[in-house]
């Protein structure tokens, strides 16, 4: 997850370095820093923090350490990091096996959004099937994949994957 | 140096050719002559101790259909063994089935100690480690820099320039005719068998195209880089392996609306050594069309290096044998020890 946050601190020295702190402490990776020293509100500048972190409980113990610590938090937006998710099918796919993999992705952990598009009759044995969407975890996408893999196998039909 | 051909069919050609109009650089970058002292196909050998003149040796091959006059009688290993020259330049055609007969004529040159220089990838791709290991035993050397991609540089780059990187994965595209069908199906809405068709009408297909269009070439290709840029120990049977036969024109088009275009990558990653049809966003420098090769490695200093070239043709597969050969007289291994 990236976390873009804006603190405000006291113009004294020590106050960002205390700031910064916990970030490294729960396995944050600070991306870049910005002193914004003409932007003052009641004797505090403004520092602008890019920083990641791999879950929201890390962010979370961010976020309490600074209320603890006073660090006045302006304004913050975080974005979550997804992954796509691509696959074209190509062969004999039916109607029952488009819902079939609709279900498993529904029912799969960590799968953000999906799109099926399909081309040709359900009896065509040269039936498209694009896959699209995103995924919230990396790890998902091995999943993704053995998945697709299985179903491909089992059903005898293409599988064509984007680049990853 | 004196040099023997080994198959003088279309590569084999090429590299006489390119042997006679590089003669100049031969003497003023290595005070050194490539002599062509033997030469021989199917049919036929041809020998002069004191050299040949490549162009008679393509006229009559162009004329007769037979590089030699006399018959070769199966001497081709005798030959290679007992006759004085340096470095054998193999241009024999790819047999993935037994790598026959240019994996006889290598074994017998390294184990003859002489050099060798390689466009066959029948060989490299069934028996890599055992004749790397047999050029090592001999303190000769093997090059095959023309058994990939043709005139694009890969081996030579990876394995020379690049030999302070990391690499940790290799992708491309490694099959021309594969990339011009895919390229015509999505630009012009064609179907497979008509894509196909026109390659082969255009002479960029072979008639029997089995070798192209199910991957069985980009396999080789990529168990060749795997061997030899990431030390792993593969043969063409390791290479998991998914041909472009089945790709509808329904498939192209899905793909496109997506900003998409489908082409047959071979990838090299921790995890696998896979050919198989691939999505690619548009603008992507493996979504290259016409029959151009084309490789990305991904390195730890340098970042994403690609490299693009002309994967095959009669010339540019002689450029990359030139290349090999260059390196041998630039190492002093022109002359045998």
């Amino acid at each position: 997850m990236k976390v873009n946050v804006d603190l405000r601190l006291k113009d004294i020295p020590g106050q960002l370095v205390a700031a910064l702190e916990p970030i490294s402490k729960y396995d944050g990776n600070i991306r870049g820093v910005v002193h914004h020293h003409d932007d003052r509100v009641g004797g505090r500048i403004t520092v602008n923090v890019i920083f990641e972190v791999r879950s929201e409980q890390s962010l979370d113990k961010i976020l309490s350490t600074w209320k603890e610590g006073e660090v006045d938090i302006a304004k913050i937006d975080a974005f979550f990091e997804t992954y796509p998710i691509q696959y074209l099918l190509v062969g004999s796919i039916t109607s029952k096996e488009l819902e079939s993999i609709t279900k498993g992705l529904e029912a799969m952990e960590n799968v953000a959004s999906i799109e099926i598009r399909y081309t040709g009759t359900a009896n065509s044995s040269s039936r498209a099937a694009l896959v699209t969407g995103k995924a919230s975890k990396k790890e998902t996408l091995t999943t993704l994949e053995s998945f697709f893999k299985q179903r491909a196998d089992k059903h005898n039909y293409m599988l064509i994957r984007g680049l990853d | 140096m004196k040099v023997v051909i080994a198959g003088f069919g279309t590569v084999g050609q090429g590299v006489a050719e390119v042997i006679g109009m590089r003669r100049e650089l031969f003497q003023k970058g290595f005070r050194q002559k490539v002599t062509i002292v033997g030469a021989f196909d199917s049919s036929s050998l041809v020998k002069n101790p004191r050299g040949l003149d490549p162009e008679v040796l393509v006229a009559r091959k162009a004329g007769t259909g037979r590089v030699g006059k006399r018959p070769l009688d199966g001497g081709a290993e005798e030959f290679i063994e007992e006759y004085d020259f340096d470095t054998l330049i193999e241009t024999t055609p790819t047999n993935i089935v037994d790598a026959e007969p240019g994996l006889t004529y290598i074994r017998t040159a390294l184990n003859a100690g002489k050099n060798v220089v390689t466009s066959n990838k029948g060989p490299l791709a069934l028996k890599f480690r055992e004749l790397t290991s047999t050029a090592a035993k001999n303190k000769v050397q093997l090059r095959y820099e023309a058994s990939v991609g043709g005139a694009m540089p890969v081996i030579n780059l990876s394995r020379e320039l690049l030999r302070g990187e990391q690499i940790y994965s290799l992708r491309g595209i490694l099959n021309g005719t594969c990339n011009f069908i895919l390229n015509r199906m999505k630009d012009e809405g064609l179907p497979f068998e008509q894509a196909l068709r026109e390659a082969q009408e255009m002479g960029i297909a072979e008639r029997d195209p089995t070798y192209d269009i199910d991957g069985v070439d980009s396999a080789c290709k990529l168990a060749i880089l795997a061997n030899a840029i990431f030390g792993r120990d593969v043969t063409y049977n390791d290479v998991m392996r998914t041909g472009i036969r089945s790709i509808t024109e329904d498939a192209i088009s899905l793909a496109s609306e997506q900003h998409m275009v489908v082409r047959l990558i071979g990838e090299i990653n921790d995890k696998r050594v896979e050919v198989s049809p691939r999505m690619v966003p548009v603008g992507h420098p493996l979504a290259i069309g016409g029959t151009l090769n084309i490789v990305q490695l991904i390195t730890d200093l340098a970042g994403d290096i690609t490299v693009a070239g002309r994967g095959a043709g009669r010339k540019e597969t002689a450029s990359a044998v030139l290349s090999d050969l260059l390196a041998l007289m630039n190492e002093g291994r022109g002359k045998r020890r």
